[in-house]
């Protein structure tokens, strides 16, 4: 396979596994606009491991998941007592303390980064994209994901039925952070590299919007979300040029600095954020939606019992 | 003397937080809204005013234009942008489906209007700190030993007199009655006959014109303008309003006074570096321990729009 | 046997110094039909989120089947046989209808492999069959992929019961079954309730509709300013003066009333 599916399928696998694990805590209600600080957290547990304890690669992404998933389930009980903005703060605010800490941390490499010993091809992440996709679509069929979605729907009717509320958010926001952490971890391995700049604010902006324009209501919705805005800058490698000129036509700009693709693409994902808030905020992929394209459970009943003879 | 400096040019650096910071609860107290595209107006207003300061306005209608007016320019199309956020953000986007993530509409799509306000910077200028044409920053007035930079001294001078003015708009005026109502009760206020829909306008044009004149300080100040400057300023701008606590205008003069002071203590006893760390970690734990920040209502933020 | 199933006793609740329920108390006995009435913001519904756990009250006990349940949480009070709808539809929205009545089923989940058992359509698993059964003996026909927002109102209101039922309450808590239904719709009601009813669950209606309380209740209790004012026989209610001062007069009853459906 060339290197630029290689790049394509490593980068998408990634985006999916990291868009599962804020989706879980944004499935319950809870926005977390703190991916960046856990997916640090299982890059540099994954790297540390790989470049001064010579861990194999099993131990290493392992560790990734559970030191992020075990911090989100610790910070997870003061964090998710707040609500509406607070949360949104807090999470971000959280994400911001773990990145000015690793850029303080000498043993991690402060500014400079970590190199990562152990290399990994793009089939180590696909199988775990492919995993943890199944592994979610599942979660979300169970009694769990049930309640996961009614919390989201109405917390007191939830309590009233008997749902632990508190319970469910706890284990949905660390089950999350551990996800985030996994894709650290293969990220750490994928590029050989980490460094705390690319665990900036924007990164978790971005995959918290890849949640919510996929949807938030099935297990669809991420993978959508992820695969469309990680895949979009490839499909318009080829109309950017065309696109870029009638923009700058219609401005009326001439011989502009040639502007770098990657902020085309970040304002495209703007613009489609705006649409879809104003037009279809529940996210491109609703539950209704995919009920729809079910046959079998658009019939009674009575109808499915015979077709099922 | 050095620890004396230092907190005077805390002083000095958090007249420019406590601007933004302003602008932030301002948009939260009234419209329980966080509004992300702000430090995005801030900068949009520094690289305006940098660029018609340097290249003149578009289309090659004039050249250079000098640099109060380029500034000025700045600031009206950080309101301008800022009514465009509103009509996009705000306006049509309450309760459509009823669940616990509905409130987050409005903030969502201010994320997606940062992402496309700075990224078209980018693809205009560039990504690269350009130098502001603007007067000396090197002019300074010494005051028993510690030095005071002149433009540091006139935007502290500034921003008392706008968060002054502020003041007294919410409390005195017409205008300010009707948004002091409609954050109350946005439902009430329509019945007593406020048009909400003509008063929200002026919150973000206020936040617009924050911002800008925020955006044209840190431009006199430094001297330097970049796509990214929005960034560490919406950072401690954010962190101000809410150790300040959210929805109070002097919290929020208090905040990012406190802010400032802590970035310059931080620098001067661990080095810069560690700024990131402390900074947020100062909003982490007044989250978990005080949401309501110090002069803020613990109310605001919490539930639905 | 004639312990009651729930007791209220000297039930008070004030929100910022305004009471709300002053010094109620009453019976429920068991596999009764009992009419909780008044006229709005009497304090009716208050009582329900008192019943439930939602508000704690000031003073006062619940007892419920000979036990005191004022220590339990909210959300251990279903589990104890107190289930409840809500007098604004309050269903999930973006559940299914089957799943609304799944999440009913919660409160007699045990262990961490009740949470991991499939409820999906796909599994056709013991939950998902049950609902669906549940649904059918209460003949409400659904389609597994019916979302809830798109069903017709008469039908959620059932759905909100069966939800409830799906719980296997002993007492079922009800608020306002019928408000917002036509007459036809009504009657269908109250024959689904006195099914439930025969099943030996008993009941506490919240209700305005007067024809409703008469032919579905049996005794019934009035509340006014978070004050009871009657208690006894749903026959003899529209006899009694404080009853009828409540409600302005025996004409006006009538009007208030009907304003309220
Ligand atoms: N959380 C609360 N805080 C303050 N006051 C409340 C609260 N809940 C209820 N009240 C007040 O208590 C009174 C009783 O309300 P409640 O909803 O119990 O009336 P109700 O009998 O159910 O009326 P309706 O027939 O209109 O449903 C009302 O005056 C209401 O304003
Ligand atoms: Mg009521």
């Amino acid at each position: 396979m060339s290197g630029y599916w290689i790049g394509l399928i490593t980068i998408l696998s990634i985006n999916v596994i990291f868009a599962y694990g804020i989706f879980l805590a944004v499935a319950t209600g809870q926005l977390n606009l703190g991916g960046a600080g856990f997916q640090a957290l299982g890059a540099y547990a994954a790297a540390y491991l790989a470049m001064e304890m010579d861990q194999p690669l099993f131990v290493t992404i392992a560790s990734g998941m559970i030191v992020a998933g075990v911090i989100g389930f610790a910070i997870s009980f003061p964090i998710l007592r707040l609500k509406g903005v607070y949360l949104v703060l807090g999470t971000f605010a959280f994400a911001e303390v773990v990145a000015g800490l690793i850029l303080n941390s000498d043993a991690l490499g402060g500014a400079t980064g970590l190199p990562v010993p152990t290399f990994i091809d793009w089939d180590v992440p696909a199988i775990a994209a492919v995993i943890v996709a199944v592994g979610v679509f599942w979660l979300m069929s169970t009694r769990f994901g049930l309640v996961v979605r009614s919390v989201h729907d109405d917390e007191v009717v939830a309590d009233l039925m008997g749902v632990n509320v508190r319970m469910v958010r706890v284990c949905a926001f660390a089950l999350g952070a551990a996800l985030a952490g996994l894709s650290g971890a293969l990220y750490a391995h994928a590029y050989s590299f980490v460094e705390i700049q690319v665990f900036n604010a924007s990164l978790s902006i971005y995959v918290l919007l890849y949640v919510l324009l996929g949807g938030a209501q099935t297990a669809w919705g991420p993978l959508f979300g992820a695969a469309f805005f990680t895949l979009l800058p490839e499909a318009l490698r080829d109309t950017l040029p065309a696109l870029k000129e009638a923009v700058f036509g219609a401005l009326g700009i001439e011989g502009a600095a040639t502007p770098p693709d990657e902020s085309w693409r970040f304002v495209i994902l703007g613009v489609a954020t705006v649409l879809m808030m104003i037009f279809r905020p529940e996210g491109l992929i609703t539950r209704t939606m995919v009920e729809r394209l079910r046959p079998l459970n658009r019939a009674p009943r009575a109808a499915r019992a015979e077709a099922a003879e | 003397m050095l620890l004396l400096q230092q907190i005077a040019n805390g002083l000095m650096l958090g007249s420019v937080y406590v601007t933004v910071a302003v602008a932030f609860t301002l948009t939260i107290s009234i419209l329980n809204f966080l509004n992300f595209t702000i430090p995005t107006l801030f900068m949009l207003a520094g690289m305006v005013g940098w660029s018609l300061a340097f290249w003149g306005l578009p289309f090659g209608i004039s050249g250079p234009l000098p640099w109060p007016l380029a500034l000025a320019g700045g600031v009206v199309v950080a309101i301008v942008a800022s009514l465009i956020v509103e009509r996009f953000t705000f306006r049509y986007l309450k309760t459509r489906y009823g669940d616990s993530t509905e409130h987050a509409i409005p903030l969502v799509s201010s994320l997606g209007f940062l992402l496309i306000l700075e990224n078209l910077v980018r693809i205009e200028h560039g990504s690269d700190a350009q130098r502001f044409p603007g007067p000396s920053a090197d002019l300074t007035l010494s005051l028993a030993g510690i030095h005071l930079r002149v433009p540091q001294v006139v935007s502290l001078a500034v921003v008392v007199l706008l968060v002054l003015g502020l003041v007294w708009m919410m409390k005195s005026s017409r205008i300010g009655r009707m948004l002091r109502a409609i954050a109350e009760n946005p439902d009430a206020a329509g019945i007593l006959g406020i048009e909400t829909r003509r008063v929200v306008p002026v919150v973000f044009m206020l936040t617009g014109m924050l911002c800008g004149l925020a955006g044209a300080l840190f431009a006199v100040n430094y001297g330097e303008v970049s796509p990214q400057m929005g960034e560490d300023i919406g950072s401690k701008a954010i962190a101000g309003m809410v150790v300040g606590g959210l929805g109070s205008l002097w919290g929020a003069v208090a905040g990012g006074v406190i802010i400032g002071l802590i970035e310059m203590m931080t620098i001067h006893w661990a080095g810069a570096d560690t700024v990131q760390a402390t900074v947020w970690g100062a909003l982490l734990i007044t989250l978990l321990i005080r949401p309501q920040g110090l002069f803020g209502h613990h109310a605001i933020g919490k539930g639905k729009l | 046997m004639t312990q009651p199933l729930l007791k209220v006793d000297d039930l008070s609740k004030s929100f910022g110094g305004l009471a709300v329920i002053s010094e109620v108390s009453f019976e429920v006995p068991a596999g009764g039909r009992l009419a909780l009435i008044g006229p709005n913001g009497a304090g009716k519904t208050t009582m329900f989120n008192l019943l439930t756990g939602v508000y704690r009250q000031d003073v006062g006990t619940v007892t419920l089947d000979g036990e005191v349940i004022d220590a339990y949480p909210s959300r251990a009070r279903i589990g104890l046989g107190m289930a409840r709808s809500f007098q604004n539809i309050r269903l999930m929205p973006h559940l299914s209808v089957v799943e609304n009545v799944m999440l009913g089923q919660q409160s007699r989940a045990r262990g961490w492999r009740d949470f991991v058992a499939p409820v999906s359509a796909f599994g056709r698993s013991a939950a998902y069959r049950e609902a669906e059964d549940l649904l059918a003996s209460m003949n409400i026909e659904t389609r597994p992929g019916d979302v809830v927002a798109t069903l017709p109102y008469g039908i959620r209101k059932k759905i909100e019961v069966v939800r409830a039922l799906a719980a296997k309450p002993k007492l079922l808590l009800l608020d306002e079954p019928a408000a917002g239904l036509n007459a036809v719709e009504t009657a269908s009601l109250r024959d689904f309730l006195l099914q439930i009813s025969e099943t030996g669950v008993t009941l506490l209606v919240v209700e305005h509709d007067m024809s409703l309380v008469r032919s579905l209740c049996t005794s019934t209790v009035v509340l006014n300013f978070g004050r009871k004012i009657y208690d006894g026989p749903v026959s003899k209610v529209h006899e009694d003066p404080q009853v009828l001062e409540a409600y302005l007069g025996p004409r006006h009853a009538g009007e208030k009333e009907a304003a309220h459906v």
